[in-house]
């Protein structure tokens, strides 16, 4: 199986004869090679290099050009970053250009020496410190006997010009990786001193979609990688003739917009869907819940038998020490209950007392507190009836004492007597009322309500506004620096400042009356909570709106309204349309780079203006000029963004005299005629001149490389 | 089966065309440091100097700022954008926008003033 990654290594290297040269397109996206005279590159890569560690050496190895993410598991890729020899279109890594030569050799089969002359393609005046370190690598590392560098726009265009797209004077756009250049072309040469580049190109489109998705999408922009950025420029992107009139349309004619947006769905897997329980499984369920019920109830049960069999047992002990001490002497009585551990005969019976209650209330009896009670009254206090002459002093203090206690539960008993009567009174008054004018009755009653029910709601504001403190009930109590405070806290910070403000001014008086010392109660910060007006509002609220609800059953009382409110927060579902990318602005928007680059902050003339300054460069008649416009080749792999061509001709037209001939042409392969070309050059009887060798370079170092400059033919 | 496809990646370590491997070449285990300069730098300490201003070289092919002003979009939307947001730095389009710039992250607002480099770099 042939890996779509991996160019298989070429076998037949070494049936070449030492003569025929080796051509790379060394272009700063893809890596050609291949052997001077065939149609096609044998081998044809990612410019860019990898430095990953391998998972099971651990030893760092060199991976060059495109990776198959399904080999990438075995390489721990956490700290090697994608890396390309080339900052916009010029080598200046040789290290890493190194690795993608010895790749390319390796693929072309080399075995044992490069021994066959090199043309190597470079962008328009190329620094001669690339050149030069690239024929030091050429030739030391690779034992290259001889070397051309050419530009590939030239050769692209020379290529095209034996195809009949252009003439022998004309102009090359081309629209690069990094680059962007405009090379006029006179007699068939490239004219270098009116040639122009802009820093812009396809590598800058697809950075600013990715980087423009993943703002757009910042919880997606893990999948959005420059790879799949690639793929969407080159299935998506378009060049609009008219950039503003295009952004009209996706401002406002919303159909045509949605039209043209295109849509990229990310592997999404619906979460499973839950299945409402069946009957079985609800009747399992309750059945489990009935036996966990049962077994509780159960337990329950046995816990109240134990207590009232305890109960009993204690009430027979109980009853048969009274029985004793009713038939013992005096003396016999003190031991027993010394023994029993009862101070008297009275707290016994108490004691007898509570039990029985206590007994009848495990039993599930009803309570008959209140006529015990009422009955017991003469009992309890013994000692009211009992005329004062008989009684000895302490007796007299203890009559006192009950004599008081008799009169106030008598008074309380009375107010509770008075305060039902007044219930019951109210109660038939308003039964009246209502009974009068049911309407009017509860329209009183829902303003009674509504009033009372703001009144509670401002209280309870009040008070949590101070003790609300940004959510934190920090212990010291403090207020928030914004919050607001209630009267209290108000009051309570005055006195601490005043406080804090008095001390040692004049003297200090402080102490000497009783007064002062309230200050310290005052400030002390639990007398927060005044709020016994409250509950008589809120009982009388909830009264009111137990009424209302009897004569009105869809009422909803307010404060239940709210407490049964607070849902938990919904997590809303994510669908797929949540992992849907679209691309709509975008589409056009990114190539648009090319022609206006100050939209990404790079302040030079797009590619339809490049075209006048290059003219303007070149210092030659209009005639000169109008015919370089007739001829008009774009290539590069830009060139490919659909309505590259119209935008061009129109963009190029406004910088051109009215009604000057104009005629742009796409290259035949925008992508391969620059290795063709190179190729069909290296074959060429002509290309043996211009080469250099290791001794021309020994000679003249780097001053060779100056006024380098090949001549190119057909 | 896996290990061919592997390799068939990685390039090999000696190579036998090579006149200096590698390894010779850059020899493990030894610092090597950042050998390299930023091509900017590399320019100006080579041509600048070297080279006269009036045959072409590749600083002075380089396109002038184009004659037309340039225009302002939208950093978020692309749309035109006569408006900035004095705060953020960022352009916007409609009112909509505004709020939504209000409400982004500063790492975003750097983000988006980024793409056209417009940021500010701290160094």
């Amino acid at each position: 199986m042939t890996s779509v990654y991996r160019p298989e290594r070429e076998t037949d290297f070494a049936s070449f004869p030492h003569t025929i040269p080796i051509v790379i397109d060394n272009g700063a996206s893809t890596f050609r090679i291949g052997w001077a005279g065939e149609a096609e590159p044998r081998v044809a890569f990612r410019n860019i290099v990898q430095r990953p560690r391998h998972r099971s050496s651990g030893e760092t190895v060199t991976v060059v050009g495109e990776t198959d993410p399904a080999l990438m598991k075995y390489f721990d890729c956490t700290r090697s970053s994608i890396r390309s020899p080339f900052d916009d279109d010029v080598v200046y890594q040789f290290e890493y250009m190194e690795y993608i030569l010895d790749y390319g050799f390796d693929r072309l089969g080399a075995t044992s020496e490069v021994g066959h002359p090199i043309l190597m393609t470079e962008c328009e005046c190329n620094p001669s410190f690339s050149r030069a370190r690239m024929s030091e690598l050429l030739f030391e590392t690779y034992g290259v006997p001889s070397i051309a560098f050419g530009i590939d726009d030239a050769f692209s265009y020379k290529y095209n010009q034996k195809l009949g797209n252009c003439g022998e004077d004309g102009l090359a756009i081309s629209c690069e990786h990094g680059t962007c250049h405009v090379v006029p072309f006179l007699k068939g040469q490239p004219v270098l001193e009116a040639c122009c580049r802009t820093n812009v190109g396809g590598f800058h489109i697809t950075d600013f979609l990715r980087q423009l998705l993943s703002l757009k999408y910042p919880y997606h922009s893990a999948s959005i990688t420059w790879e799949k950025a690639e793929e969407l420029k080159k299935e998506h992107c378009y060049v609009a003739l008219d950039y503003m009139s295009e952004l009209q349309i996706f401002k406002n004619n919303k159909e045509e917009a949605e039209e043209k947006t295109r849509y990229w769905q990310l592997p999404w897997v619906p979460p499973p869907i839950e299945e409402p329980p069946s009957e079985e499984e609800l009747a399992r369920k309750a059945a489990l819940k009935e036996k966990a019920g049962q077994r509780l109830r159960d337990m329950a049960a046995a816990k109240r038998s134990q207590k009232i069999a305890e109960l009993e047992k204690q009430l027979s002990y109980l009853e048969e020490l009274m029985e004793q001490l009713d038939g013992a002497e005096e003396e016999e009585a003190t031991a027993i209950l010394g023994r029993s551990g009862y101070l008297s005969q009275q707290e016994i019976k108490s004691a007898i007392l509570k039990a029985t209650q206590s007994l009848r209330k495990a039993k599930g009896e009803s309570n008959g507190n209140e006529e015990k009670a009422d009955a017991s009254a003469v009992d309890k206090y013994p000692l009211v009836s009992v005329p004062d002459e008989t009684l000895t002093p302490e007796q007299l203090k203890e009559k006192k004492k009950q004599i008081l206690l008799k009169t106030t539960t008598e008074g309380r008993m009375r107010a509770k007597q008075r305060r039902a009567e007044e219930e019951a009174l109210r109660e038939k008054q308003e039964e009246e009322r209502r009974l009068e004018n049911p309407e009017l009755y509860l329209e009183e009653l829902r303003a009674r309500y509504s009033e009372l029910s703001d009144k509670v709601d401002q209280r309870k504001r009040q008070k949590l506004n101070g003790g609300k403190t940004n959510g934190n009930h920090n212990s010291s109590g403090g207020v928030g620096r914004g919050e607001r405070l209630n009267a209290a806290q108000k009051e309570r910070m005055r006195l601490l400042t005043s406080a804090a403000f008095d001390r040692g001014k004049g003297e200090d008086t402080f102490g000497t009356r009783d007064e002062d010392w309230l200050v310290y109660k005052k400030m002390s910060k639990d007398n927060d909570d005044d709020d016994d007006g409250n509950d008589d509002d809120e009982s009388e609220l909830a009264r009111i709106a137990s009424k209302i609800q009897e004569m009105d059953p869809t009422f909803v009382n307010k404060t239940e309204a709210v407490q049964q409110t607070p849902e938990p927060p919904k997590i809303r579902t994510l669908t797929a349309e949540d992992y849907r990318i679209s691309i709509g602005i975008e589409r056009f928007r990114c190539p648009e780079i090319l022609f206006q680059p100050c939209m990404i902050g790079i302040d030079q003339a797009g590619i339809d203006e490049m075209v006048s300054i290059s003219l303007r460069r070149l210092m030659e008649d209009e005639s000169v000029k109008e015919r370089l416009c007739q001829s008009i080749l774009v290539t590069g792999g830009c060139s490919l963004i659909p309505g590259m061509i119209p935008r061009l001709e129109s963009g190029i037209r406004q910088f051109r005299p009215y009604l000057a001939p104009l005629k742009l042409v796409r290259a035949a392969d925008p992508l391969l005629d620059a290795w063709r070309g190179a190729a069909a050059f290296a074959a060429s009887s002509k290309f043996g001149r211009q080469t250099f060798s290791l001794a021309d370079y020994r000679e003249h170092g780097e001053n060779l490389f100056h006024r380098y400059n090949i001549v190119y033919s057909l | 089966m896996e290990s061919e496809e592997v390799l068939k990646m990685v390039v090999a370590p000696t190579l036998p065309f090579k006149k200096v491997q590698t390894a010779d070449k850059y020899p493990k285990g030894q610092s090597r440091g950042r050998q390299w300069k930023h091509l900017r730098l590399l320019l100006q300490a080579a041509d600048a100097t070297s080279l006269p201003p009036d045959r072409p070289n590749y600083l002075n092919i380089q396109s002038p700022p184009s004659i037309y002003p340039p225009k302002r979009y939208c950093d978020i939307t692309g749309f035109e954008a006569p408006y900035m947001d004095p705060r953020t730095k960022l352009r916007y389009a409609d009112p909509e926008i505004f709020k939504q710039i209000r409400m982004l992250p500063d790492e975003y607002v750097q983000r988006y003033l980024a793409l056209r480099n417009a940021a500010v770099v701290l160094r």
